[in-house]
């Protein structure tokens, strides 16, 4: 009991130190984005990079984090990034086709895969 | 309070990360996420994609093809892979883009990521290796290899980047539940640009193959992949389906010995120039290492002979590859500047890496300037490739994106519309924009008329649209009919009464004065009927509306 306590204790740790991770990368996407798209306004800046960040950062880190033990943060980041994408493309088209319009998609996917996440990450873990 | 701690690695990516992104999508987008207009799109291609892409999300899904993409036929099942179109549009619904932005902006973004992956993967070789490795990438927004992005093989440059996640997968083979990675990146491979598919069986089989040669193979590595393949089968089942029904059927394979790429800048091997020196020393003194099975060693020679399978029938799909040769032959490049440069300085360490690192970033980008060598528009220093793309508005202007917009707002579902002569009209696919059946005159028949100074009722006229593989009805799940074949040759091309057409539009420009003033003429003689009338005009393009579609709507006369 005690040992599932200080597992959890730890996991919640490492996530925590992680997110923030996500948060700081998440700044230098932000700079780096105004950088490379010095023409355009903030607003849609923080908007595209918030997007790709919903979209395929945070699900794929979720996912990604049941590989935690045997993977560095890079290697889960940018993996995870092209994972959401890939679950993405792929389950949209199959929503879409047993009638989730995909207007809904950009909302409920990414929390869905957060979900998954964190359910496999527990799972494995207790 | 988390501290982050300086890692030069992580730095080095983000240099990276960041000069790519200023360099290619930064560039090429004149430093703008959102435009006015389809933005850098040089193609028909391009528009094609940007329109099934928006066409999906008008309907909220794939399950049919739009009619006026596929010459008004109804009911036709959605052929293409659907993936890219899907993440074109749900990126447009999150970050409030247009579809035009948004699908380009993925296909860049995916590709530079998919560098990164490559990166993880030769980390996993050798970390030196790997950070020498790492600048080639850029090479893929060098001429000619950049045409993935300019010409619209977007489908391909995005399905090439799940297939690096894919390899990256590979890798990864030995991890608890790897199985559904692997399965997932074989699926958005196959649902982005199905060929890509055939060569990651090409990796697996060499990859195997090496494995059981040097004696590596396990029963765990074989379980694994057949899960993959279960599970990959199981995700792509209801596409699978229809691939084989409609383009398998379509476009079979067949032998072909296709040296050139007929018609597009097709990039060869003597493209890298000078840097095929370490290419080819890396490839020599990698060769030992084929028999260990590293998968950054293997995909570089497995995407080698995947790009000249030209030579045996896969043609296209094969000069496609090529587009992100820099990327995956990038291990060999890094390899053999290691070999080369390893007798020279007996202590190789980080600091000498990333020396090198910054040096590589700087003459690929074209940053590197040296003006005592000979330049030329495409290269800074001789035989060494650079990134050659610029900002440059493409094929599409606010004129014309105007003049369609207002037709796919404003003219009825059922409309059909006639495009007289326009200079961009020839890259077909930008018409879709128009949302409705659309029809275009012959240009040749339109300079013929000219010649023979005729105003005529009956012009020969094409009706464009997607022919790339089929266009088939879904009787059942298994059973699928083609449409395309029930109606005559004269449906596609052939003469045309004008007068049949709700709207006409017109250019009032031209790069050849003549055919836009012979335009202006038809415009004329049209609007002498009451019930023709002028519904828009900027200072490009005018529309006209016929308000009785089928009547005498035109005088035939010599001018």
């Amino acid at each position: 009991m005690s040992g599932g306590i200080a597992l959890k204790k730890e996991s919640f740790d490492i996530l925590k130190k992680e997110l923030m991770y996500a948060l700081f990368l998440f700044l230098i996407a932000l700079v780096i984005f105004k950088i490379a798209f010095f023409n355009e306004n903030l607003v849609v800046l923080l908007r595209n990079v918030l997007s790709l960040f919903w979209l395929f950062v945070i699900p794929g880190y979720f996912i990604m984090l049941y590989w935690q033990e045997k993977l560095d943060f890079i290697e889960r980041f940018f993996a995870g990034i092209i994972l959401s994408a890939a679950v993405i493309g792929i389950s949209s088209y199959y929503f879409g086709l047993i009638g989730l319009n995909i207007k809904y998609h950009a909302v409920f996917m990414p929390l869905l895969m957060i979900a998954v996440g964190i359910t496999l990450n527990l799972m494995k873990r207790y | 309070m988390v501290k982050i701690k300086l890692d030069l690695e992580k730095a080095a990516l983000i240099v990276f990360f960041a000069v790519f992104l200023f360099i290619g999508p930064g560039a090429l987008f004149d430093h703008r996420i959102k435009h006015d207009f389809p933005y850098a799109y040089f193609s028909s291609d391009s528009f094609q994609h940007q329109t099934r892409a928006e066409a999906i999300k008008d309907a909220g899904n794939f399950r049919y093809e739009a009619p006026y993409i596929i010459k008004g036929f109804k009911d036709a099942v959605g052929i293409y892979p659907p993936a890219i179109y899907h993440l074109a549009a749900v990126l447009s619904y999150s970050a409030g883009i247009e579809v035009y932005d948004s699908i380009y902006f993925l296909v860049v973004f995916f590709a530079i990521i998919a560098s990164c992956i490559m990166y993880l993967i030769i980390r996993n070789f050798n970390k030196t290796v790997a950070l020498l490795s790492l600048p080639m990438s850029l090479l893929i927004l060098s001429s000619p290899p950049a045409t993935g992005f300019l010409w619209g093989h977007w489908p391909s440059v995005l399905s090439q980047s799940f297939l690096i996640f894919f390899f990256w997968s590979i890798i990864r083979i030995d991890l608890d539940k790897s199985w559904i990675i692997i399965a997932v990146a074989m699926s958005a491979v196959f649902l982005t640009h199905t060929s890509e598919a055939i060569f990651a069986i090409l990796f697996l089989a060499m990859f195997f193959g090496a494995k059981l040669i040097g004696k590596s193979l396990s029963k765990q590595d074989i379980r694994g992949i057949a899960l993959s393949f279960g599970a990959f089968f199981a995700l792509s089942f209801y596409y699978i389906v229809i691939f084989l029904n409609t383009w398998a059927k379509a476009q079979p394979f067949s032998f072909a010995v296709e040296p050139v790429w007929n018609g597009n800048p097709g990039f060869y091997i003597a493209g890298f120039g000078l840097l095929l020196i370490p290419i080819v020393f890396g490839l020599i003194f990698s060769l030992p290492k084929l028999k260990e099975a590293h998968v950054s060693v293997i995909l570089a020679f497995a995407m080698l002979i995947a790009g000249l399978l030209n030579y045996i029938g896969f043609g296209l799909r094969s000069f496609q590859i090529r587009f992100f040769w820099p990327i995956y032959l990038s291990v060999l490049f890094g390899f053999g500047v290691y070999i080369i440069g390893k007798p020279i300085i007996k202590k190789w360490n980080f600091a000498y890496s990333s020396f090198v690192f910054i040096v590589l970033i700087a003459a690929f980008s074209g940053f590197m300037k040296l003006p005592v060598l000979k330049q030329t528009d495409v290269q800074a220093i001789p035989y060494i490739p650079q990134v050659s793309i610029a900002a440059n508005s493409g094929i599409m202007d606010p004129f014309h994106w105007e003049a369609l917009n207002w037709l796919a707002d404003n003219s009825e579902d059922n409309a059909t519309m006639y495009f007289f002569y326009g200079d961009i009209y020839s890259q077909d696919a930008l018409l879709r924009n128009a949302k409705r059946v659309h029809y275009q005159v012959d240009p040749g028949d339109f300079i013929n008329s000219i010649q023979e100074r005729k105003i005529k009722k009956v012009y020969i006229t094409e009706l464009p649209g997607d022919t790339g593989g089929t266009i088939s009805h879904r009787v059942s799940f298994f059973k699928f009919e083609d449409y395309a074949g029930t109606v005559p040759v004269e449906f596609h091309f052939g003469p045309k009464d004008i007068c049949g057409f709700g709207y006409y539009v017109f250019d009032k420009v031209s790069r050849q004065e003549a055919l836009a003033q012979y335009n202006l003429l038809i415009a004329q003689e049209l609007l002498k009927k009451e019930y023709i009338n002028p519904v828009f005009e900027n200072q490009v393009v005018a529309i006209l509306r016929n308000n009785n579609v089928g009547g005498d709507c035109i005088e035939e006369r010599i001018f």
